[in-house]
């Protein structure tokens, strides 16, 4: 009786195999991203076994997990980032508003624009913070004339919660930010070319916790417009920015529900084990 | 990484847990012994025992305030979830309850020293058979709530909501056979009340029981079953 589910035994690294069920429900009803059956192989070595996983609208799915789990690789099918990687083969079905990512018809910079992405370490270009939130809109001809890009910039800018503390000084180099503002001048620079996913891979990891506090807040207020998914080793933090989490180990995909019944009750004991800290 | 479930990676989270556990069954244990005392006191008209009894509360109260001092460290630094989050939560409410019925056991103590202290009048014996005979039967709940919360057992801890269900039937009949003696002799009106206070004192005892045995089920399932009825909570778990 209410015995945890361990359908999915904990695997030696070198045991990497498809294991047997997901706990809870992959989809949902307002998806803005499906993922069926996503495999991803590094030359022979298989990284992902059959993920099955929806990314609701205007909501944020964290993606959590032991290092290696697979987690930055999924995160990374999603706007096809795993296509610069050598030997890097992904196959499976991945529908942005219905459409297959992969198809070789589709875009791949177009793509990148509707699905934009932040990663661990702010990156922001060596230029000024002006023409790093600029330079997306630029190629994309986003903008009519210079006052729409100056627009366009400041609205990013103030969506990112930078405005403020930078409109006295557009034109100095990005790297001149703290490490905070340059994640926040990233997030700037993603929303600038008005995505319509926004990918986090582990976006706090080199921050501060006043940073990180800004950040989160900024997730919380991007996902009133923005569908976000956010890989985080941080398991408060999964708890405190998402609505929905997902747990991988070792290439599959175990766990997804609401983020307050996986950090309350999980219904795998691979789960429990993890984010109560008993392995990872 | 196999095995991972025998124990969380920082061993120091381990201790502590188990720390907490055991404080609450130290506390759980100590409660019972004052309960037993309490109403030994009543059955032995030992009004200087009595007086023990109350002061010896003063421990089951320096166990809670440890308790709730360690909840909110183990909280603060460890941030737990799923089922630690659980079981500190569980331990929290079970020592808040324990302590309750720590009050109550002294209730019962004051009693002894009301009827049989130096300026106590003694009441009929019969009156008294009944607080020993509720009392037997509400240790018993209390016994079986914390080795449920020991075992994490989900059907001793129903087995204990169930029993609170047959004490509300054995509370009103006592009161039924108590107020014959009323009804019987007017003057022994004031032991009659006396006497339900205690049998009262018992009865919540008993309540605190079953609050630990819905703690037990929370514990183990994750469902707050605190307000739903035996047979509500039964089929839910099938």
């Amino acid at each position: 009786m209410n015995e945890k589910k361990v359908t999915n035994p904990a695997l030696e690294v070198s045991d990497m195999q498809a294991y047997q069920d997901v706990a809870g429900e992959v989809a949902v009803e307002d998806a803005r991203v499906s993922c069926r059956d996503v495999r991803v192989y590094y030359g022979d070595k298989q990284a992902l076994f059959g993920i099955n996983l929806d990314l609701g609208s205007n909501a944020v799915t964290a993606l959590i997990g032991p290092s290696g789990c697979g987690k930055s690789t999924f995160l990374r099918c999603i706007n096809r980032m795993n296509d610069t990687i050598p030997n890097c083969r992904v196959e499976g079905n991945i529908r942005l508003d219905n459409q297959d990512i992969n198809d070789p018809n589709s875009d791949v910079v177009e793509l990148r624009a509707r699905v934009g992405m932040v990663f661990q370490k702010p990156n922001p270009f060596p230029k000024s913070i002006y023409d790093n939130v600029a330079y997306g809109p630029r190629i994309h001809a986003l903008a009519e004339s210079k006052d729409h890009l100056d627009s366009i910039v400041e609205t990013a800018l103030k969506k990112a919660g930078l405005w403020k503390e930078v409109a006295d000084r557009l034109n100095s180099p990005g790297t001149g930010l703290s490490g905070g503002q340059q994640q926040r001048l990233c997030i700037a620079r993603a929303i600038s070319v008005q995505p319509e996913v926004i990918l986090m891979d582990e976006p706090c990891s080199a921050l501060d916790p006043i940073a990180t506090a800004r950040i989160e807040e900024l997730i919380d207020e991007l996902s009133e417009n923005f569908t976000i998914a956010i890989v985080t080793h941080s398991m408060q933090q999964a708890a405190r920015v998402s609505q929905r989490t997902a747990y991988f180990h070792l290439g599959n995909l175990i766990e997804v529900g609401d983020t307050e019944q996986i950090f309350t009750n999980p219904q795998q004991q691979l789960t429990e084990d993890y984010i109560t800290g008993r392995f990872g | 990484m196999k095995n991972p479930s025998k124990g969380h990676t920082v061993e120091s989270f381990n201790e502590e847990m188990k720390r907490e556990h055991k404080t609450v069954l130290q506390m759980g244990a100590l409660v019972r012994t004052q309960i037993k005392n309490a109403i030994r006191t009543l059955q032995e008209e030992d009004a200087e025992e009595a007086r023990k009894v109350i002061a010896a509360d003063a421990e089951v109260n320096n166990l809670d305030i440890q308790v709730a001092a360690h909840v909110e460290h183990i909280l603060a630094r460890r941030t737990p979830v799923a089922g630690d989050l659980r079981e500190v939560l569980t331990v929290a409410k079970m020592a808040t309850d324990l302590e309750r019925c720590g009050d109550e056991a002294g209730k019962l103590a004051r009693l002894t020293i009301h009827f049989f202290g130096d300026r106590g009048t003694a009441p009929n014996y019969q009156l008294l058979q009944e607080v020993s005979s509720v009392a037997g039967f509400v240790d018993h709940m209390l016994q079986e709530s914390l080795d449920a919360f020991d075992q994490r057992n989900i059907e001793r801890a129903c087995e204990v909501i169930r029993k609170a269900e047959s004490l509300d039937g054995e509370f009103r009949s006592s009161l039924r056979r108590l107020t014959t003696f009323v009804l019987e002799d007017a003057r022994t009106i004031g032991q009659f009340i006396d006497v339900v206070l205690a049998v009262r004192a018992l009865e919540r005892i008993g309540g605190h029981a079953k609050n630990i045995g819905g703690y037990v089920v929370y514990l183990v399932t994750g469902r707050d079953v605190r307000h739903e009825t035996l047979d509500e909570i039964l089929r839910d778990l099938t």
